[in-house]
């Protein structure tokens, strides 16, 4: 019962270790929140646009880089162009190098293909305020080039021109793009969301709030199946696997010697 | 790889294992790791304010409104002014002036909140409550659809119930809100087993880090 | 002036904002988005209140000598250097991103990571079937859990192979997810959210205060 607690920490780190060193592949199903959101970016035809917030930082890059990543693969292979921004305010550099990483590696252009506009403070402000006119909000992207300068953004003004928008969150930002971009600008939205949030989503999925909805490590897992790339999300998963195993014989352990414990006592 | 990429290999592995630490007991490196990264993340973030706040929303309207290159830019001093409000934090004597800015920016959350959220989340999830009711009438809904349509119906009523404090918990109100501490315990249950496998990842991701990019033991 | 001028600042921004929100009229719209360009210039500002209050715990810490106050040095060393390096040469300054990258990014993603080791503590330490309710919490995250991982299928596809049944364990964790969570979910935002609206009326209206502080 009392068990020294670094016993179970070796126990969890043993669990992330071994299966990593042998690199286990079990097959991942795809679930219909990940295979409506895949749909749906499907569905979109060549020169579409996405929105994506990257509204996420360096301790939730575990569970968002890898399934942010599979979307940029998605995108560039069907030409949809794509607009990176963040509400977050540590997340910029490593947004801008997540998506030149997947740019080089598909050959896309910055600023024909896509652009990433960086950071802007202030939440409903800066979603209310890309619906009046992008250029208020941002003047120039990240790098400091004026909007105006960029091919790809000339003949977007606001939501209007974005076919969707979705949001890699670690927190309550999706819930603040459907109250501010989707009901007052009518803006369709998808989510890829930390685990912590995930269970709060299911009533804006059913809604049509939400098109669709990556679940943590496990939409990222999915995702990368269906795009055809398998990578860190499809690995960790199955590495997880394990942990979540080593978590439940714990948990029926503890509760056997609670049980064993407590009819003793009684 | 470049000499600075390795050292940087090295020195994240060094913090990492420093963090890691106090999973044994707390000790001086812990404690150096998390107050450096309090003080570098503060730092980060008050250079991209600047860089992605200060400078687009207040400087360049400012110069603008300056060099007479906007005439509207003169409006624009306006909020510049308020803004500045938020210095008089420095001042114990003029405190209370950074109560206007955030007058402001109490205001207009509110006021933008009010409309937005009644339609986001009262009026669309009240639909989406009734809605399958529609298609059971259209006879579009059947069986086992039946049973989860009455079940959300049941479910979100029992857990409004529960956090209905207004009247007291006796008698029919009493098991319903019971029934709706069941649906909150599903609810609960279903986001530590989300967390857990968010938190995990994490770890994944932090030993994947040790394991390929610093021992490379793995690929 | 100290109380009277911000309760009319927030119930006049308040108000211009349902206003404009059902009025179409150029004017209405004109409102709308100057309020929102004064909104996102005034915005960056509240940083200031951050930055102050971190400065001015750290540096009462290390005048008043408190218990481990010599790393409150370690703070303002972090701070600094990232300012030094940040706000002449930009954030994309390569020392700059190398500091974030080696530095800040690896500390941060381990900070949050020592949860998994805590969490799973927890679970064998205090998660107990004590009653109904905590049986039907520890259940559902038991089968959640499972569902959310691959091995969760696998062992129900071995043991069950003789059934037609497959996959059975993430069917069950996404049954959860879409229905009696999403009910108790939906409580939980009818509720919430009800209490921010009633919440934004007392503002608007100056019956709350609070956000005003103390003193006079």
């Amino acid at each position: 019962m009392n068990m020294d607690r670094r016993i179970v920490f070796i126990l969890v780190a043993l669990a992330v270790i071994i299966p990593m060193l042998l690199s286990v592949n079990l097959p991942v199903s795809v679930s219909e929140p990940t295979q409506k959101f895949y749909d749906y970016v499907e569905s979109l035809p060549a020169g579409s646009t996405i929105m994506i917030g990257f509204d996420y930082g360096p301790s939730s890059l575990a569970e968002l880089n890898p399934m942010a990543k599979a979307l940029l693969k998605q995108c560039f292979d069907k030409d949809i162009r794509v607009i990176g921004m963040t509400l977050v305010v540590d997340a910029p550099t490593l947004v801008s190098a997540l998506i030149q990483e997947v740019a080089a590696e598909k050959g896309a252009v910055e600023g024909e293909d896509y652009v990433f506009l960086g950071y802007r403070p202030g939440e409903i402000q800066v979603m209310l305020g890309i619906g009046t006119d992008i250029a208020s909000v941002y003047d120039t992207d990240y790098n400091g080039t004026a909007i105006s300068e960029i091919p790809m953004m000339q003949n977007i003004t606001n939501y209007d021109q974005i076919d969707l928008l979705v949001d890699f969150a670690s927190s309550d930002t999706v819930e603040s793009w459907i109250i501010y971009a989707n009901v007052q600008y009518n803006q369709k939205i998808a989510a890829g969301v930390t685990g912590v949030i995930i269970a709060q989503m299911f009533p804006y999925l059913q809604t049509g709030q939400l098109v669709g909805l990556l679940s943590g490590i496990l939409g990222a897992a999915e995702y990368e199946n269906l795009v055809g790339a398998p990578a860190k999300g499809m690995q960790w998963i199955n590495v997880e696997s394990f942990v979540h195993l080593l978590i439940v014989v714990l948990v029926i352990v503890g509760n056997i010697t609670y049980f064993i414990h407590r009819s003793r006592e009684a | 790889m470049d000499l600075w990429s390795s050292i940087g290999i090295w020195v994240a592995a060094f913090l990492t294992l420093s963090i890691y630490s106090v999973l044994y007991r707390d000790n001086p490196f812990y404690r150096f790791a998390e107050h450096l990264f309090v003080g570098v993340s503060v730092g980060y973030g008050i250079v991209l304010s600047i860089y992605q706040g200060f400078i687009p929303f207040a400087w360049k309207p400012f110069t603008a409104a300056m060099t007479g290159e906007s005439l509207t830019g003169f409006i624009k001093l306006i909020p510049i002014g308020i803004g500045l409000l938020f210095f008089a934090r420095l001042s114990p004597r003029h405190t209370w002036l950074i109560r206007y800015p955030i007058a402001i920016l109490i205001g207009f959350g509110s006021g933008i909140a009010i409309p937005n959220v009644l339609r986001a989340n009262i009026f669309e999830q009240t639909r989406g409550t009734i809605e399958p009711f529609a298609a059971i009438y259209a006879g579009t809904l059947a069986g086992w659809g039946i049973f989860e349509a009455v079940l959300m119906v049941v479910g979100v009523v029992c857990t409004l119930i529960y956090f209905f404090f207004s009247t007291e918990h006796r008698g029919p109100v009493k098991w319903l809100s019971k029934v709706g501490i069941a649906f909150l315990m599903i609810g609960f249950g279903s986001a530590f087993g989300n967390t857990v496998m968010g938190r995990v990842a994490l770890l994944i991701q932090r030993v994947d880090f040790l394991l390929s990019d610093w021992l490379h033991i793995i690929q | 002036m100290k109380r009277q001028v911000p309760l009319v600042l927030c119930f006049v921004f308040g108000i211009a904002m349902i206003f404009t929100r059902f009025s179409p009229h150029s004017v209405s719209q004109w409102i709308y988005e100057e309020v929102i360009s004064w909104i996102l210039i005034i915005g960056p500002f509240a940083l200031v209140l951050a930055t102050v209050t971190l400065i001015q715990t750290h540096t009462t810490r290390i005048r008043r000598r408190t218990e481990h106050w010599q790393y409150s040095l370690v703070v303002f060393a972090g701070l600094i250097i990232m300012v030094l390096i940040g706000v002449p040469f930009g954030p994309q300054n390569s020392i700059f991103e190398w500091l974030y990258n080696n530095v800040q990014l690896p500390m941060d993603a381990t900070m949050f990571s020592l949860l998994a080791f805590f969490i799973a503590s927890a679970a064998y330490r205090a998660f107990r079937a004590r009653t109904f309710e905590a049986s039907l919490l520890l259940l559902t995250a038991v089968v959640v859990m499972m569902g959310n991982v691959p091995i969760g299928d696998f062992i129900w596809n071995t043991i069950m192979s003789w059934s037609p049944w497959t996959d059975k364990v993430s069917e069950a964790r996404q049954w959860i997810l879409d229905n009696p969570n999403l009910s108790a979910r939906r409580g939980i935002i009818l509720g919430v959210s009800l209490g921010v609206i009633s919440q934004s009326i007392r503002i608007i209206l100056g019956i709350e205060r609070s956000y005003l502080g103390g003193g006079d």
